[in-house]
């Protein structure tokens, strides 16, 4: 009862954020940015000034901008996002859906090998804790934190692709071979469903690099917290009752050690995961990756309004989804979480 | 008095690097030279040159203070906006903690890097319009932290013994509330300003900074990718000073942390 309580406050709370964030990125880009029409029509806006007109009548981009609020929530509310100028006037809702799944592919893989490499490096130096190791550990984390996601892709690049030859250094598919059909909307698992592992193969080789690179940047801070919670864990009481008990170090370690310090990991999840989404921006943009992230950079630059709108509620929308999880998963798995 | 000392400090040090940096470059970092383009790394030109002949490491050093000065402002305002917030609404409570907090939880669940793109897009590229930007967004986590610390300093006796005294709430929260917060506040900002410088250079690296041809790390980086087989120094100098500097102010920070928490 209680617990169902705390997951509805959460919901609507989430969903209130998804509506300032809406409201804020509307008013932003209608209310300062001057007028659009040059940056969408190009030379004909000047040469044509009724079909400038023409066009700022269909897309009402004269009226004042609480109207346009008005017009942009009615069509939402119909799953109308707009049109985006800089793809040809395409719906945005369609482009979203050609590009989400390529972004979420890269999210997906960066995430897995954020947490691999980093739990792993995080009992390596937990368990060899003041040694030479745990330094080493320290300084790898540290330098790939404080490095910038565009700047380690770019050195993968350099010494991956360029002096091994070893994956390729863009795209996300090998175009030569035969497309996935739509069954999920997901080229991978499309691929998977279809047999096709041919595709599937070039697939996973191309969104090593991305995901290596995000995961690079921010293993960190997975490392950094399980070492501290594990080294805290392992002087508890009940870990020197197991040792009393005669239990050999390796499963007093990981069964009764890991388990209890994997708990922080749970509620740092979120933020990882707006970590890697917004890192997506830049990595897809170096590795010539079709996902939103080449299209909102490429919306910012056309003044194409609608396309940043749609592009910023995705981004908000996966970014309030996975906290919201985060937190309900942490008041289920963790008794003692307040339900306030 | 911690916060004062530095905020001297930090307007000094700006200071410093903002004269340093035009009058200390070997070259005139915006200055073309089409006979050195892409010139190799040598004693001439320490960092090598870019495809317009710039000197790299003239422009390097010329860049820097951008980072400096973008991360403290930012820190510095979001310290002064989160401590006023925060601490207002763990001190007064009811109704006006209860709605700041809440719009405080609005603005800490917007999307960072994204909201900064939007605001900066709107504004138009620019240092001060970046900083903007980001000084908006930045605020919240420091606003949460000034409540938590002063509901923990609100109970304690010399709060009491100040309002027995007579003083008002206005004078208490300056005078008694504040400075006991401050040392928290002061050793996440030192850690708080690499995060900053990252979300700077990458937001600098999609051309929302400084117009060309002024010189940023960020900056400097997107316009030599292309460079990126044939000269990689060019993309990689400017990236390596990025995490130089990020490394350093978390060193700093762990260090602050040792040394005023240990209480």
């Amino acid at each position: 009862m209680n617990l169902a309580r705390y997951i509805l406050r959460r919901v609507l709370f989430g969903a209130f954020v998804l509506l300032s964030v809406m409201t804020i990125t509307f008013v932003l880009s209608h209310g300062l940015g001057g007028d659009p029409i040059y940056s969408w029509l190009g030379r004909a806006a000047g040469l044509h000034p009724e079909l400038a007109a023409a066009y700022a009548a269909k897309y009402h981009l004269r009226d004042p901008v609480y109207v346009q609020y008005y017009y942009y929530l009615v069509n939402l509310s119909q799953g109308n996002l707009g049109y985006s100028p800089s793809r040809n006037f395409l719906p945005v809702a369609v482009v979203i859906g050609q590009t989400l799944p390529f972004t979420l592919q890269i999210a997906f893989f960066s995430i897995l090998m954020t947490l691999v490499i980093g739990i792993l490096l995080g009992v390596i130096s937990a368990r060899h804790n003041h040694t030479p190791i745990d330094t080493a550990i320290r300084g790898v984390y540290m330098a790939g934190y404080a490095s910038p996601p565009f700047f380690v892709g770019l050195v993968l690049l350099i010494v991956i692709t360029y002096n091994f030859g070893l994956l390729p250094s863009g795209g996300a598919f090998d175009p030569s071979l035969t497309q996935p059909t739509w069954i999920t909307g997901i080229p991978m698992i499309d691929s998977l469903l279809e047999g096709n592992f041919q595709y599937f193969i070039s697939a996973l080789v191309h969104v090593i690099l991305p995901s290596m690179t995000l995961a690079i940047c921010f293993f960190g801070i997975v490392t950094r917290v399980l070492r501290s919670s594990m080294l805290e864990i392992m002087h508890a009481n009940y870990i020197r009752t197991a040792r009393a008990k005669g239990l050999d170090e390796g499963t007093i370690f990981f069964k009764h050690g890991l388990r209890h310090a994997l708990m922080p990991i749970v509620s740092l999840s979120s933020l990882i995961v707006t970590w890697i989404i917004t890192g997506t921006i830049f990595v897809e943009n170096i590795f010539s990756y079709p996902g939103m992230g080449r299209y909102v950079v490429q919306a910012l630059n056309g003044q194409d309004y609608p396309g940043i709108l749609g592009t910023t509620i995705v981004y908000a929308l996966v970014i309030v989804a996975s906290t919201l999880a985060a937190d309900i998963l942490y008041a289920v798995v963790d008794p003692q979480v307040r339900l306030g | 008095m911690i916060v004062v000392a530095s905020f001297v400090l930090t307007g000094v040090l700006v200071t410093i690097s903002e004269l340093l940096g035009t009058k200390i470059t070997p070259y005139n970092p915006i200055q073309q030279n089409v006979g050195a383009s892409l010139e190799a790394p040598s004693w001439a030109h320490l960092f090598g040159c870019d495809f317009l002949g710039r000197d790299v490491f003239s422009r390097v050093i010329a860049s820097v203070p951008n980072d400096v000065v973008v991360s403290f402002c930012v820190v510095g305002v979001a310290i002064i906006v989160g401590a006023l917030i925060g601490a207002t609404a763990g001190f007064k409570g009811g109704l006006l903690d209860e709605l700041l907090m809440r719009f405080t939880d609005v603005i800490f669940s917007l999307p960072v890097l994204v909201i900064a793109m939007v605001i900066a897009v709107a504004l138009g590229p620019g240092l001060t319009h970046l900083m903007v930007a980001m000084i908006v967004i930045w605020w919240p986590p420091y606003a949460r932290m000034a409540r938590g610390e002063s509901l923990r300093v609100a109970h304690q006796n010399f709060i009491e013994a100040a309002r027995f005294a007579g003083q008002k709430t206005i004078g208490i929260l300056f005078k008694h509330v504040l400075p006991n917060i401050s040392i928290t506040m002061l050793v996440y900002a030192t850690l708080d300003i690499g995060t900053v410088i990252l979300v700077y250079a990458g937001l600098s690296y999609l051309g929302l900074s400084v117009r060309p041809p002024a010189p940023d790390l960020g900056e400097m980086i997107s316009s030599s990718q292309d460079y990126l087989i044939t000269d990689p120094w060019l993309p990689i100098i400017p990236g390596l000073i990025i995490a130089i500097i990020v490394i350093g102010f978390s060193v700093l920070g762990d260090g602050l942390r040792d040394a005023l928490e240990a209480r």
